[in-house]
This record gives C-alpha cells, structure tokens and sequence, in this order.
C-alpha cells in the first residue's frame, strides 16, 4: 500500500512523504487568515496604536525625569564634593590623632612633665589628686 | 539573502525612531507573521493577539534588529515566541474547542462540513507541536529549519516531528473514513 492517504482525492506531491494535495487544500483552507484589506488595515492601527502607546509611555518617563536631570546633576556633584571635604578632614584628624597618640606613648617623660605642671597650678591642695593622675 | 530595497529602507528608518516606516513594516509582514501564529496556537483570536504583541516586541527590540538580515525571519521568531507564550497560558487540547477554532468566521460553515469536522477531529489529536510543524510545512511552505528557529528546535526536530506528524494524520483520517 503507498505511503499515501487518497482523501479525497490523489493529487501531486510536493515530496515523496507529503500529504495528499486535497488535504492539503483543506488544512489550508482551514487555516487561511481571514481575507479583506480592510481587516488587515484594521489590525495594523491596532498594532500600531500599541505601538504608540509604548513610545508615548517611554517618553512620558524621560518626560517627567528630563527637567529634573540638570538640577539632580549639579546637586549630586556638590554632594559629591562636600563629602570628599568632609572625608579629607576626618582623614586629617585621624592621622593627626594617631599622630599624637604615637607620639605620647613613645615619650612618657614629656606627659611626667606636664602632669608635674598641673599639680603646680592646682597648688598644694590637689598634690593628692595630681599623684594619683600622674600614676 | 536578497533584502528588497523598500524593505531594507523601512527597516533602517525604523531603527532610527521613524513609527510610520515600522508602520510599513507590519503592513508588509502582518499577514505572514498571522499564517505563523495561526500554525501555533490554532485559534484566531489568539493568533491576533500573538501578531500584535509579536510586533509591539519587535518595536521594543528594533534597535537590536540587524537590518542586513531579513526584516520577515526576524519578526516570525518573535511572533512565534508570542505565539508559544499563548499556548503555554492556554491550552487548546480538546478536539470541540479546535473544531470550534477552525469554524472561522471567515468561510462558508456549510462548506464541506463533514469533511472539516473529521479533520478538526484529526488535528486534535496531533501533538501540538506536530500540528504547527505541519501547518507551517506543509501549508505555509516554511523549511524545517525555518521552523526550528521559530519553534526553538533543532532543524532536524522539525523535519522528523513532520514525518511523524504526516504519518499519525494518515492513519487518524484513514480510521475516521473506515
């Protein structure tokens, strides 16, 4: 038996597996887009009335944050500056603390001395509070 | 591949912004891209739906779009992709909803009835994929490798679920005839 359906009738054949031509013609049928310019005039507005509703609604996005670009710029560049300001002077203190703290823990002598100076300026009455800071 | 001139132009303008040459564009390929999304989910309102937002994607994406490469290929992929999208939310199994499908508004009900009826019935109980591939095959003269790239399946995918598919609707229409 051919490799072959006889519905309805036996017709050419495009390739030696393909369906019978009048099958063929009724899937096509079945499937055919619907005819009329008018339809298809009527599905491009719809498609491209989405289309325009997509531009619109992208625009309308940049639209509202386009005035604000220029404003939002310059403020983010000041803030951006100011905290480079700021950053450099706790970078300055911090170098500066360390600094003295160094400083202080390799001379010990130097905080004896002043320690001495305080308990002077507070007089007598304070040597027992002074001896007790100093140590 | 020959890229006719208008298109190509189209194409160009409507990389750059222009709606009326992307306007164009859907005017040239609406009706071929429908035959593609029809194949896919069968029924004819999704296939509209699937063309539109295939072509709203393509608009989204024209500044990926390489206008040496054919404006039509391209747009099919992405209507197809539409088209399969439909069909993952929607499932169209039973053999009532695609007779119902293939009762298009659009010819005559009276026309050879029996015969659409038993077909219908036939088609229905193709795998889904096995449907398309001999829509678009055999009906829409698309190659199979064509029909891998829309499909996301490689060319020889296609070529086999066509014989397969050929074969199965012999033998559903032939048991149907008795």
């Amino acid at each position: 038996m051919a490799d072959e359906l006889k519905f309805p009738t036996n017709g050419a054949r495009a390739d030696r597996d393909s369906l019978d031509e009048s099958l063929t013609a009724l899937i096509r049928d079945a499937y055919a887009p619907p005819d009329g310019d008018v339809y298809w005039a009527g599905l491009e507005q719809r498609i491209m009335a989405r289309v325009a509703s997509e531009t619109s609604a992208d625009t309308a996005w940049w639209s509202v944050l386009a005035p604000w670009g220029r404003p939002a710029l310059i403020a983010a560049a000041a803030i951006f500056a100011v905290a480079g300001v700021i950053n450099q002077q706790l970078v300055d203190s911090d170098d500066q603390l360390a600094y003295e703290s160094a400083f202080q823990s390799s001379t010990p002598e130097v905080v004896s001395a002043s320690d001495e100076i305080i308990s002077v300026e507070r007089g007598t009455d304070g040597a027992t509070i002074s001896y007790f800071l100093s140590h | 591949m020959r890229i006719p001139d208008e298109e190509r132009a189209l194409a160009e303008a409507a990389r750059a912004g222009d709606r009326e040459a992307f306007a164009g564009l859907v005017r040239l390929h609406q009706r071929r891209a429908y035959l593609v999304a029809r194949a896919i989910v069968t029924v004819h309102e999704d296939a509209e739906d699937a063309v539109q937002e295939g072509f709203v994607r393509a608009w989204q994406a024209i500044d990926r779009f390489d206008p040496s490469q054919g404006f039509a290929a391209w747009v099919n992929r992405i209507v197809a992709n539409a088209a399969l999208d439909i069909t993952r939310r929607r499932k169209v199994r039973s053999t009532e909803e695609l007779s119902d499908a293939l009762r298009s508004p659009f010819r005559d009900p009276a026309e050879d009835a029996e015969l659409k009826s038993r077909l219908a019935e036939a088609l229905a109980q193709l795998p889904e994929r096995a449907r398309s591939v001999i829509v678009m095959h055999d009906i829409e003269g698309f190659t199979h490798v064509e029909i891998g790239e829309m499909l996301g399946i490689p060319g020889g995918t296609a070529r086999s679920d066509l014989h397969h598919a050929r074969q199965k609707l012999r033998t559903l229409l032939m048991d149907l005839r008795g």
